[in-house]
């Protein structure tokens, strides 16, 4: 194989559940059409023909049952990848995430490990209404016992896949749809494809990245929103010669704070971008991370750009409205300039 | 030079594709067999391969309109 091969985001986290899956005979997948449709986002497409019914498991609509059974399978020794096509599902099997897969190795004092994967698909963008569209990371963040990543792009997507399957913790892989790279919704964004390294190899939990370094502002932004800030940031260079420093995190927890702080400490403006409720959530996490360290550093006040607390509207129009887009966060930023 | 071609047997009807992306740059060094580019028709998507080992020259880039039997690319 070339190593000059680009991949989509979903290929890549795919490529390594494959290797995984060949290498280790305890790592299986399970949840709704993974075995007949290669899962509904493609997260295990073909897999079923490589690896057969009993690894690659089609479950029926009944997510407490499937993340209870993929809990107790790890708990037991197994290495589970649980798929769950839409995030905003969890509130059927929230029990078994936050009471089981969560909490078991807190409860046990370290002797029972959960070594499990629940890959999650997440985002807007497609009319597909307010109950398949949520983004929901806070929602998890918001509580102990788990590592949550979000990939941005497809060399993130490989290594954090084989670092989330090795790991001995619960692991929540969000897989942001429109930055899978899957055809029916729409051609790959150009910046979350990836030259990918045939070989395996896994990126730490807790190490962001900077995207391109900047001195007048920093955006950081989670998957998706990591694309709207490479649009607006050219934007923002090319119009009026900003220079905008870009802090992808890829893991949601543990969330890099220091390297955010270090940049906001050069630059002295931040703004967060998240596709989740602004509320209670992600945005305010992140800007709290660097107030309450040292406030003085800030030389204007942070901005949050995200879903304005509304559920999401079927109105392409609308929904557009609400999705933190790259002509938000340019205007924002312009505003907060004052240019 | 060998032509990359979307195969005839792609799909079974006369409906145009579009190709979602190619995996490799123009000028990439490739292997005959691996997968080059995915093609989608309606919503399912398959994998067109490599037809040679060489150098990949784009004809058609990704977000392109395609039938079967057309020529996308090259590698020489």
């Amino acid at each position: 194989m070339s190593s000059e091969r680009i991949l989509t985001v979903a290929r890549a986290g795919r490529e390594a559940v494959m290797w995984e899956m060949e290498n280790d005979p305890s790592v299986f997948v399970l949840g709704e059409d993974v075995f007949t449709f290669g899962g509904v986002f493609g997260t295990a497409d073909g897999l079923g023909e490589i690896f057969g019914p009993e690894r690659i498991l089609d479950t029926p609509i009944s997510e407490t049952g499937f993340i209870g059974l993929a809990t107790g399978a790890a708990m037991a020794g197994m290495r589970p990848i649980v798929e769950l096509a839409f995030i905003d599902f969890i509130g059927v099997c929230f029990n078994a995430i936050a009471n089981l897969a969560a909490k078991h190795q807190y409860l046990s004092n370290g002797q029972v490990k959960i070594p499990m994967v629940l890959m999650l698909g997440a985002g807007g963008g497609y009319n597909n209404g307010a109950q398949h569209s949520q983004y929901l990371l806070s929602t998890l963040a918001h509580m102990p016992g788990m590592v949550i990543v979000a990939p941005s792009n497809a060399y993130d997507a490989k290594g954090l896949m084989h670092a989330a399957i090795r790991s001995d913790d619960f692991v929540v892989y969000v897989g942001q749809k429109k930055v899978a790279g899957i055809g029916l919704l729409g051609s790959p964004i150009k910046t979350s494809m990836a030259a990918v390294p045939d070989e395996p190899y896994t990126i730490p939990f807790g190490e962001a990245r900077i995207v391109q370094e900047g001195t007048d502002i920093t955006f950081v932004g989670v998957s998706w929103t990591v694309h709207q800030c490479i649009q607006a940031a050219e934007r923002l260079e090319a119009q009026y010669g900003v220079s905008v420093e870009i802090i992808d995190p890829r893991t949601i927890v543990p969330l890099d704070r220091e390297a955010i702080f270090k940049s906001v400490s050069k630059t002295g403006r931040l703004l967060v971008a998240d596709e989740d409720y602004q509320d209670f959530g992600f945005t305010g996490e992140v800007i709290a991370g660097v107030v309450e360290r040292d406030p003085t550093i800030l030389r204007s006040p942070p901005v949050r750009v995200a879903n304005p607390n509304v559920n999401i509207p079927f109105s392409r129009p609308m929904e557009q409205r609400v999705l933190p887009t790259a002509d938000r966060i340019f205007e924002a930023t312009v505003a907060l300039l004052g240019l | 030079m060998t032509d990359v071609i979307v195969p005839n047997d792609m799909w079974d009807d006369d409906r145009e594709g579009v190709i979602v992306s190619w995996l490799y740059l123009s000028g990439a060094s490739v292997t005959e067999g691996e997968v080059l580019c995915e093609v989608m028709v309606e919503k399912a998507q398959s994998d067109l391969l490599s037809p040679a080992s060489g150098i990949l020259t784009i004809v058609e880039e990704a977000d392109a309109i395609v039938s079967r039997g057309q020529v996308i690319g090259r590698v020489d």
